[in-house]
């Protein structure tokens, strides 16, 4: 489908409504949802929607524009579609005792220390990288 | 019909357990831009708040998360919105690409390596464990890794949104501490070490490091994925 055959008043309307958008994106997820189904891939139907719709971005048949509002407004308000999962807590009343507390330092650590390493090695690679183009420059 | 029966209907159960879930949000994130500190952080604050109503009227998890689970459900349609960051900052990403890829490899390492060190170390053994190794990831291929490895998927999610809460709030702390240059580092932080929790903070931060925090996240789940069965060989 290209961009061209969709009427201009329908574009019109993809491009300023955040509902409508949001709906798009609902869109993507199902038809993620149902490639997994059929192809039996062993990914979640939002990453495969998210692969498609950055494809059509890519190959030119979607705009960004037709999605960004919508987008960026579920990206803003993502953190709220997690909160009713923290609430699984009230069936492992095991984890409010001493277990909880070992469980709570565990990921304290164990995350401060992932942080650290990627962004050290990130930075670090970057360093070298922006060396390398900067004395190239100057040979 | 009483206000008792009422109550027991599940259609009214959902509609008023939805509202709570949305309105302690909405009341979370005032609180949070009126004193922006770490611990009222919305994550935080509104499950809190929930828990506490659940507990106190004697609902369980699963009449809660019945009525609910949509708003669970929307995260699918909230993945596909990554494209958009990703296409916007796709220059960069082809330029950086083998960095972003070095500090993922590495971030995944830690993240496995840390869990079972620790676990080992305050004896946490068994399902508990394994449910403990996949929390850097996404819930989505947490779930699927935990359940594989012999983990319980179940706890895997808790333990991954905890990870998230917890991440999001380090990562202030661990990008306030390190002298980094780049914003490549600062958005691969969070997208390795609290996936969508720590993603939506990065957005906050800025488009840049919010577009490169989804798209390591992404990539970081895929590889855990693929590698889960590489990994389970050498921890048994």
């Amino acid at each position: 489908m290209t961009h061209r055959s969709i009427p201009i008043q329908l574009q019109r309307l993809l491009r300023r409504n955040r509902l409508v958008q949001i709906g798009l994106l609902g869109a993507f997820w199902a038809a993620g949802e149902a490639l997994a189904r059929t192809t039996g891939l062993p990914l979640p139907g939002g990453i495969i929607g998210m692969v498609l719709a950055l494809v059509l971005f890519l190959a030119g048949g979607l705009k960004v524009a037709s999605m960004k509002r919508g987008a960026n407004w579920m990206l803003a308000e993502m953190l709220l579609f997690f909160v009713p999962a923290v609430l699984a807590l009230l069936d492992h009343r095991e984890l409010f005792g001493l277990l909880g507390l070992k469980i709570f330092a565990l990921i304290i650590v164990s995350t401060t220390a992932v942080m650290c390493v990627t962004a050290l090695t990130v930075d670090i690679c970057y360093r070298w990288t922006e060396r390398d183009d900067s004395s190239s420059a100057v040979a | 019909m009483t206000a008792a029966a009422l109550w027991r209907e599940p259609l009214a159960q959902a509609a008023v357990w939805s509202l709570a879930t949305i309105l302690l949000y909405l009341l979370a994130k005032r609180l949070h831009r009126r004193w922006p500190r770490w611990w009222l952080m919305p994550l935080a604050v509104a499950p809190a708040l929930l828990m506490i109503a659940a507990l106190a009227l004697n609902v369980s998890y699963r009449d809660y998360i019945r009525g609910t689970h949509w708003l669970v459900a929307l995260l699918g349609p909230a993945t596909v919105a990554f494209a958009v960051p990703i296409y916007e900052q796709r220059a960069l990403i082809r330029r950086r690409w083998p960095l972003l890829l070095a500090g993922m490899v590495a971030g995944s390492l830690t993240a496995v390596a840390t869990s079972w060190a620790l676990a080992y170390v305050l004896g946490i053994d068994g399902e508990l464990r394994l449910s403990l190794l996949p929390r850097s990831i996404s819930t989505p291929f947490a779930m699927e890794i935990s359940g594989e490895i012999g983990g319980s998927p179940d706890l895997t999610a808790v333990f991954v949104v905890l990870t998230g809460i917890i991440g999001a709030a380090v990562g202030d702390i661990v990008l306030a501490r390190l002298p980094l240059r780049s914003t490549l580092a600062k958005g691969a932080l969070f997208g390795v070490g609290a996936h969508g929790a720590g993603t939506a903070r990065a957005h906050q931060i800025g488009r840049e490091e919010g577009a490169i925090a989804g798209l390591v996240m992404v990539l970081v789940g895929l590889m855990n994925v693929a590698l889960a069965p590489l990994i389970v060989q050498f921890m048994r």
